[in-house]
């Protein structure tokens, strides 16, 4: 092949050679696109790991197969294409029918190549379905319920006197290197409980009684989400796990079991008091995350597990009083303080979870105030805003009465001033 | 034998007497052109066509559903739709593009083409015909009627999943009627696929040419009476499943209400063994046209055709027992999880040997490169990418993290875009000339050709990293911080460019409509009956001989023995004069009335109107009851041959 020759099917060729070159660049980039926080290849666990081998293998199987088969159809289309359009008569190819010997040896070979997928399957689905027999004894036990648009985690281990079940919603403590088995319940409509680095999924369905294992090997800070469509907020039904060495996590059960921390109105204040933050409602499906935090999810979990520096004692106070009267503690349990409710987040130890409003927004004073004052542009539906029903064409009102034939809001019930959401946010942020 | 009786199958024209006339209630009607030719035809490509038209309509409401959708999600933390009208939009995306885009338009093909390729003049029951489309129309307009009404479009999900539709949870604050539509929507497109498809394989099975054998039968046309075989089995499932959720609805039955001791996993099941068949009732018609494109622009006979056959049946077979890989994260337990595991895998050799056939119909071709085989060849590609990402969902640990997330979405969009609806686009460039008359601009259809590849590739590839990096679908937002952000732009861009494809695709068609070359007769060189007709586009009766078929591909033997054929086809017209002429099916207003009744029936159900719901039962028992009344009809065309003798 000559130089010129070369250059004109580069010329005649300039497309596809641009895009062959390209590749690398296009192929380089989607590396960047798997390493997200719930990325199924960055693997922290045993169930996580063996689902991605076998991926790896069906990846494999494929992506060979498809090399062969694509290679030999641009090979025919290339080859057997005709050069001119206006010539169709110019060689009547063999009229031939087919051959059975070769398609006989291709149905094998397809057998095959499926038999090398089947086998690590099979594998895998008897190794990812429960805590394997040799570690049933150590496995840790939690039951997640699947609310819209909640998760409400519960420890049939951890029992506290008087009150049951030791319950936190949307944060799942879990201790690291350890088989921990998730049993999966949900009140409502069918939910799908997902930490993508840990285990996949398996659903949450009425009268029906799931479970799924999942371990991480080490302490880590994980993200999950609601994979089965629940109804209008689905899309922000989120919650997050938190793997802790085994003291760690022992500590953190026992404040759990806790009942909630008090903060006298006329304790003095510690140290200087806070500056008010600024509040702007920033809008409906305004971000609730920050770089800082992402950057060292661990760390700010330790940090909220800290008492907040310059608490004002008075606005706290002022909290848990509005707290009662506008009815919160009908749904939101305090243990230990007035809440009494079963039907909404346990908000005991409210103060030390990173994140609020089912793992969608950072647990920061603003985010807060923004969550208390305007629930329906952070979570469409949520039943603080429209209510519960409670059967019989009954409601529970929240925020808003909802009017019975168009179903859009109409009369305010409860209403939450700016100054109201102040004392909310200080109250919540006390309860460690 | 009476007079009248001959008039109404063979034999003789009856003089038309006055005394013999029926009253105008039952006198058939005979508009041959003007609106009255439309609402009233029983013309198997009269029904294609409306079927087509209505199709390629609702194609573009589901694609600017989809539109919305991608720019919804162009970037994180958007505000453009609400969550709620986001769930309507999905919703709908879905069950338009399945029930009233892709199905129908098959449907359009089978009506138009079937016929042809097996030498019929119609189809067994033509008013049965035009009675199943014009309630697949009813159902296309209840389905739709929820943009409407207050309370929006159904939101549930084109899957429906118990009990997100009980009225426990969509009717928590206000009376939901889109639910209620959405039932009523599917159940009268079930009666318009079944009726349709009992058609088809009563026609395929009696009416077929003399001489054309099952083992000659055109792909195309095998794989219709494998589709219609797959509706008739599948959609009772979900009939019983819509039929028990109405119950639930609206007479307080608790199949699927838990409080109740109702399962909601059994909608699951029901919903999915209809659902999985679907899937194949979706591209096994896309396969048939492809199996027809190929040889044609190979310019040699189809590889393989037995294997090709039986391979389509094995699918069909299959796919009844597959069902539950929808179902790998309800935990069903081990070995339930094993078996159909293992079933998936099985149905890719089925899938795969037909891949292996169409290349071995390239091998050794003279390919042409028109702009049919363009989009056959891009559906072979992206129908394979579809398919090894599908034999990925089917180790079911794998997919225990790509169920439900975007690895799913890019996998049924490449089967379903990359796969049906390209094949369908191959199917309308291929036989427009044949439908129309006209030429299409090889040019501007391959630009669009290739701007749809583009676009759509751009669109659906990084899905499949989207989702493997763990988004959820059905989610009408996603946070910044999630590593999501680049690839759901450059989708949303993919999906404006394939918006442009399609604009150029279908302006190129409609320009062509009014303005493109006339065709020569058999633009393609092709090789099966449908390009035999006299005429294009062909006249009402078809052909003016019934041919005969002497080997597989029929036109291509035809085009062989010239001389042969011409002789036989002079023999058989005069004996067809002899037996009375062309018989013809009369046309009828009742298949109308009928689904209009039931539209009005279904209307009234929705809002609880009992009484409303009977008087619209009334009026289809009543259209039903005429359509009996007037008779099966008929009448009879006389050719002019030129070694014939007139009459």
């Amino acid at each position: 092949m000559t130089l010129t020759s070369l250059y004109h099917l580069i010329k005649r060729r300039a497309l596809p050679c641009a895009a062959v070159a390209a590749m690398p660049l296009f192929f380089g980039g989607w590396f960047k696109w798997l390493t997200g926080p719930q990325s199924t290849f960055d693997t922290h666990g045993p169930v996580a790991k063996s689902q991605l081998e076998v991926f790896y293998v069906t990846l494999w199987v494929t992506g060979i197969t498809f090399v062969i088969v694509a290679s030999i159809m641009a090979y025919a289309m290339f080859k057997f294409r005709a050069r001119k359009t206006d010539d169709p008569k110019a060689v009547m190819p063999h009229q031939g029918h087919g051959n059975p010997l070769i398609e006989l040896s291709l149905i094998a070979l397809s057998v095959l190549a499926l038999v090398f997928i089947a086998v690590p399957t099979m594998k895998a689905i008897w190794y990812t379905y429960d805590v394997p027999a040799d570690q049933k004894a150590t496995a840790y036990e939690v039951t997640a319920t699947g609310l819209q648009w909640w998760f409400k985690f519960e420890y049939p281990k951890e029992q506290i006197d008087g009150a049951g079940n030791l319950i936190t919603a949307n944060e799942l403590v879990i201790p690291a290197g350890r088989p921990v088995r998730v049993n999966l319940r949900t009140t409502d409509v069918i939910h799908s409980f997902w930490v993508p680095k840990l285990a996949g999924k398996v659903d949450m369905i009425p009268n029906r009684g799931n479970h799924l294992w999942l371990q991480a090997d080490k302490p880590g800070y994980f993200w999950g989400q609601c994979a089965e469509f629940c109804g209008e907020s689905h899309a922000v039904m989120r919650f997050r796990v938190i793997a802790l060495d085994e003291p760690e996590f022992a500590a953190w059960v026992a404040h759990q079991k806790t009942t909630a921390r008090t903060v006298p109105a006329d304790a003095p204040p510690a140290g200087e008091p806070a500056a008010p933050y600024v509040f702007n409602n920033p809008g409906r499906n305004a971000p609730g995350y920050s770089a800082a935090f992402d950057a060292d999810p661990m760390g700010a979990w330790k940090k909220q597990q800290q008492i907040e520096a310059g608490e004002d004692p008075k606005l706290i106070a002022e909290g848990r009083k509005i707290f009662q009267q506008k009815n919160c503690v009908t749904c939101h349990a305090v243990r230990g303080h007035e809440g009494m409710g079963v039907t909404a987040p346990d908000l005991t130890h409210i103060g030390s979870r990173t994140t609020i409003a089912a793992g969608l927004l950072e647990n920061t004073k603003e985010n807060l105030h923004r969550w208390i004052a305007h629930p329906n542009e952070v979570k469409p539906g949520n039943k603080m805003y429209v209510g519960v029903p409670t059967g019989g064409g009954n409601v529970m009102m929240g925020y808003m009465e909802i009017d019975r034939t168009s179903g859009k809001a109409v009369n305010t019930h409860i209403a939450i001033s700016d100054t109201d959401a102040r004392a909310l946010v200080a109250y919540m942020h006390s309860l460690k | 034998m009476s007079a009248h009786a001959k008039t109404d199958f063979v034999g003789h024209d009856a003089p038309a007497s006055p005394a013999e006339q029926r009253s105008w209630l039952l006198t058939r009607p005979t508009a041959k052109t003007g609106i009255v030719s439309w609402l009233t035809t029983v013309d198997h490509k009269k029904i294609g066509l409306m079927y087509g038209i209505s199709a390629l309509f609702f194609f573009l409401v589901g694609g600017f559903e989809a539109l919305l959708i991608r720019i919804q999600l162009a970037v994180p933390n958007n505000t453009f739709i609400s969550h709620q009208l986001y769930n309507e939009l999905f919703t709908m995306h879905a069950t338009t593009m399945i029930f009233l885009a892709v199905m129908p338009l098959s449907a359009a093909f089978f009506n138009y083409m079937m016929p042809l390729q097996i030498g019929a003049r119609d189809v067994a029951f033509p008013r049965l015909n035009g009675f199943a489309f014009w309630v697949f129309l009813a159902g296309a307009i209840v389905l739709n009627l929820g943009w409407f009404v207050r309370s929006g479009a159904p939101d549930a999900g084109w899957f429906g999943y118990a009990p997100l539709t009980s009225t426990a949870y969509s009717n928590q604050f206000a009376g939901d009627m889109s639910t209620d539509l959405w039932i009523m929507g599917l159940q009268i497109l079930g009666v318009s696929s079944v009726v349709g498809s009992l058609n088809f394989i009563v026609t395929i099975i009696n009416m077929r040419a003399p001489g054309m054998t099952m083992m000659r039968l055109p792909v195309f046309t095998w794989m219709t009476l494998i589709t219609a075989f797959l509706i008739i089995l599948s959609f009772p499932a979900i009939t019983i499943a819509l039929v028990e959720l109405m119950m639930d609805r609206s007479f307080g039955t608790t199949f699927f209400e838990v409080s109740n001791g109702g399962l909601p996993i059994l909608w699951q099941h029901l919903f999915w063994i209809f659902g999985h068949p679907e899937v194949y009732i979706l591209i096994l018609p896309a396969m048939g046209i492809v199996s027809e494109i190929l040889p044609t622009f190979s310019r040699k006979p189809l590889f393989g055709y037995p294997i090709i056959v039986f391979s389509g049946a094995t699918i069909g077979f299959l796919g009844f027992g597959v069902w539950s890989h929808h179902m790998f994260t309800t935990g069903m337990g081990t070995v339930a999880t094993a078996a159909f595991s293992l079933l998936t895998m099985a149905i890719a050799v089925p899938t795969g040997v037909k891949m292996f056939n169409w290349i071995g119909t390239l091998w050794g071709g003279h390919l042409q490169m028109r702009t049919p085989m363009m989009f056959a060849l891009g559906f072979m590609w992206m129908f394979m990418m579809g398919g090894f990402s599908g034999v990925m969902h089917s180790a079911a640990p794998a997919d225990a993290q790509q169920q439900d997330s975007y690895f799913v979405v890019a996998h049924f969009h490449y089967v379903l875009i990359g796969g049906s609806v390209f094949a369908l686009l191959a199917g309308i460039h291929y036989w427009f000339p044949l439908v129309f008359g006209r030429k299409v601009s090889e040019f501007w259809g391959k630009l669009s050709f290739w701007v749809i590849f583009a676009g759509f590739n751009i669109t659906f590839f990084p899905m499949h990293f989207l989702g493997l990096n763990g988004m959820p679908r059905r989610t009408a937002v996603y946070d910044g911080n999630m590593g999501w952000n680049d690839a759901n732009l450059i989708a949303t861009i993919g999906a404006m460019i394939l918006a442009v494809g399609v604009g150029i695709y279908f302006t190129v068609m409609v320009y062509s409509y009014f303005k493109g070359d006339k065709t020569r007769h058999d633009e393609w060189d092709a090789r099966t009956l449908e390009w035999t007709v006299p005429s294009t586009p062909p006249p009402e009766h078809n052909f003016d001989v019934i041919p005969t078929v002497h080997a597989r591909d029929a036109f291509w033997y035809e085009k062989t023995h010239k001389e042969e054929i011409a002789k036989e086809k002079a023999e058989h017209a005069k004996a067809e004069e002899d037996h009375g002429g062309i018989h013809m099916p009369s046309q009828s207003w009742f298949p109308l009335v009928a689904a209009v009744g039931l539209l009005i029936g279904a209307l009234f159900f929705v809002n609880h109107l009992m009484i409303g719901a009977i008087f619209g039962g009334v009026i289809m028992f009543l259209g039903v009851y005429l359509w009996a009344a007037e008779g099966p009809g008929g009448y009879h065309i006389h050719l002019d041959h030129k070694n014939h003798d007139k009459h």
